[in-house]
């Protein structure tokens, strides 16, 4: 069944700032559906005047807000809570009309956004300091959790709906205001989004969207009243450009970056169960995530093992039905992009080139629905693939399996701690013994037991080490708390 | 087609659901002496509905696979919902059998094959089996 879109005609996309939609004066550009590749809105590059009326606003409105009291903002929430419930297939398809995800993919990545709505409803408690009667006679000492000020959220194409969920809630919870910058890509869940959030009644200028592209990164991380940052992107734009800024500008910062996540199977897995946990893992949302199997590691010197379960990956992997998300049939959509695409196929071909074993051509694929083929790609696979090369060390950011061999867990740990990255990588075997081993020594922020996609529920961080994350606290539940608040000490006596 | 996502086997679900529902009110509207029991076949049809959508809508997210959790071909649960004009009272309740088996038949293979990758939904469609093959042993009855 082919289910209806969302978004009809071209709508001009509006920047939403103290509560009023306001057009930009900035560049118009076309927002287009990679799968149909009709353009469904059109979006503007907001200017620095933008970004900086957004930013006051936010600021103006901090005063009252943080002394709305945690329940009342709360209520706010619970609202929030209810709308997008209400609206949840509708925002659903919206998210793969503009991004190109299955509908099971958009759904998921709905329910995730709603369930960080849903944890920063619990902000009376979750806010709540500590303290110590007596900590010498007849002095009393306590913490208290107080917001900061005005935060900006920049949001990377992939996830256009829930990512900036995972730091707006609890921003605002704590009493903080927010600047959204969403994906120029896919701006139009964020602006759903927003319309849910002036009917929630939360007051003008605590929510504020702007749209662009680096003029409103750069006014976010030059604007001396902004307290810090939230982002999600690649890493060399988490490491060289937000992190490094907001150090200079002496901004909290969170920024989650890029990935080359492993996942590493033991002869003693299930098999059955682990099969579509690979396709999920490798080709779900067509590659696009930071939490996406990259390497594909087979343990042991079995080779009867290694030929039947790559031989069942391949079959599997061939079958996938690719096409337009809101196909319940789909299993696969398209890439973001054209020029994304490009860099994928460019992976595929330098893969060749040094030498790895192509399996499964992604080049040569079926569009089913007859739409025009100029984002989409197939699920490739690789054989013989060694961390020299360009496909099993650098993030690909497509549906692109590299198979490794090693000869024990010791060695598939040792592989996957040399890559730079460290976002989230899963072992799966039946042995408890080695699934401790792995979440022991894996350098990953997320480490996924039988689980290829390892991302945490809203009440757990989405953590993250090495070139994967710069900063300390990290978004979703008690960290994000305790990343828009300041602890505030109080030692008291009375004479 | 084969029904490979949760999307296409929740809507699938759906349609046995609205299906077999009409098929009831049909039978009940025919058949004064099972009224009561079609009648609330039917009413309990739209409570699966709902506790079909509750799990699915409830658990999916970008963690779980949502696109490679299902096999199922439509086809094998098919079901005949009309009945012929002569078709005696015997007749109808052999019909609802058959009915119920490939549905309940329906239920347990989903949930046999999302097993430990869809989270509730498996839990939800084991119930509504279990439902189904008690509409048997009541319909038998009748």
């Amino acid at each position: 069944m082919i289910l209806e879109e969302p978004i009809t005609g071209v709508p001009l996309v509006k920047n939403y700032i103290n509560g009023e939609w306001v057009e930009s004066k900035g560049e118009i550009r076309d927002v287009v559906n990679p799968a149909t590749c009709q353009t469904i809105a059109k979006v503007p590059i907001s200017t620095k005047e933008e970004i900086d009326a957004a930013v006051e606003a936010a600021k103006a409105a901090f005063p009252d807000w943080r002394r709305t009291t945690p329940l009342a903002r709360s209520r706010c929430l619970f609202r929030l809570k209810e709308l997008t419930e209400e609206h949840f297939e509708e925002v659903s398809r919206i998210q793969t009309q503009e991004h190109g995800k299955t509908i099971d993919e958009s759904r998921g990545e709905t329910r995730r956004g709603i369930e960080n709505v849903e944890v920063a409803c619990g902000i009376p408690t979750l806010m709540m300091g500590y303290n110590l009667e007596d900590i010498a006679t007849g002095i009393d000492e306590y913490v208290i959790r107080q917001p900061l000020g005005v935060f900006g959220i920049i949001a990377p194409f992939n996830f256009p709906w829930m990512i900036p969920l995972w730091s707006a809630p609890y921003a605002v919870a704590t009493g903080n205001c927010i600047v959204i910058k969403p994906s120029s890509e896919v701006p139009l869940s964020q602006m759903r989004l927003a319309e849910l959030v002036e009917e929630a009644g939360f007051p003008p200028g605590v929510w504020n969207v702007v749209n662009g592209g680096r003029t409103v990164v750069d006014g976010m991380l030059d604007h001396p009243d902004i307290r810090g940052i939230a982002f999600v992107g690649s890493t060399p734009t988490a490491r060289d450009v937000i992190y490094k800024r907001c150090g200079e500008t002496g901004k909290r910062v969170i920024a989650q970056g890029g990935a080359k996540n492993f996942m590493v199977v033991m002869p003693d897995c299930d098999v059955r169960a682990t099969i579509p946990a690979m396709m999920t893992s490798f080709f779900g949302n067509t590659g696009q995530r930071c939490l996406s199997g990259a390497n594909l590691v087979i343990v042991g010197e079995d080779d009867g093992f290694y030929n039947s379960f790559i031989d069942a990956v391949v079959d599997v992997a061939s079958k996938i039905i690719i096409g337009y998300g809101l196909d319940e049939s789909v299993q696969m959509g398209p890439l973001r992009d054209k020029e994304k695409k490009a860099k994928v196929v460019r992976y595929i071909e330098s893969g060749i080139e040094e030498g790895a074993k192509l399996r499964l051509d992604g080049r040569k694929f079926k569009v089913t629905g007859g739409y025009p083929d100029t984002c989409f790609l197939g699920p490739t696979i690789f054989e013989n693939v060694t961390p020299d090369m360009k496909i099993g060390s650098e993030e690909i950011f497509g549906p692109v399996m590299s198979i490794m061999r090693v000869k024990d867990l010791d060695e598939a740990i040792e592989l996957a701690n040399a890559n730079p990255f460290g976002n989230g990588n899963a072992i799966f075997t039946s042995s408890g013994k080695n699934a401790r081993e792995f979440q022991y020594r894996v350098t990953s922020g997320n480490v996924g037991i039988n689980v290829g996609i390892v991302a945490p529920i809203a009440f757990f961080p989405f953590s993250g080490m090495k070139d994967s994350f710069f900063g300390i606290l990290h978004t979703q539940g008690q960290e994000a708390i305790r990343f828009f608040t300041e602890s505030k000490v109080v030692i008291q006596r009375w004479f | 087609m084969k029904l490979q996502t949760a999307s296409s086997v929740i809507s699938f679900a759906k349609s046995l659901e609205t299906e077999s529902a009409k098929f009831y009110e049909g039978l009940a509207q025919r058949y004064a002496q099972g009224k009561d029991v079609f009648l609330s076949f039917a009413k309990e049809n739209n409570r699966n509905v709902a506790e079909i959508e509750r799990a699915y809508y409830g658990v999916i997210t970008d963690a779980i696979e949502g696109c490679f959790a299902f096999n199922i071909e439509p086809e094998a649960y098919a079901v005949e919902t009309t009945l012929a004009k002569a078709a005696s009272y015997s007749d109808a309740l052999g019909r609802a059998i058959k009915l119920e088996e490939k549905i309940g038949k329906f239920y347990s293979d989903a949930a046999e094959q999302s097993k430990s990758l869809m989270a509730d939904v498996p839990r939800a469609f084991m119930l509504i089996a279990k439902k189904r093959n008690n509409r048997i042993a009541k319909l038998r009855s009748l």
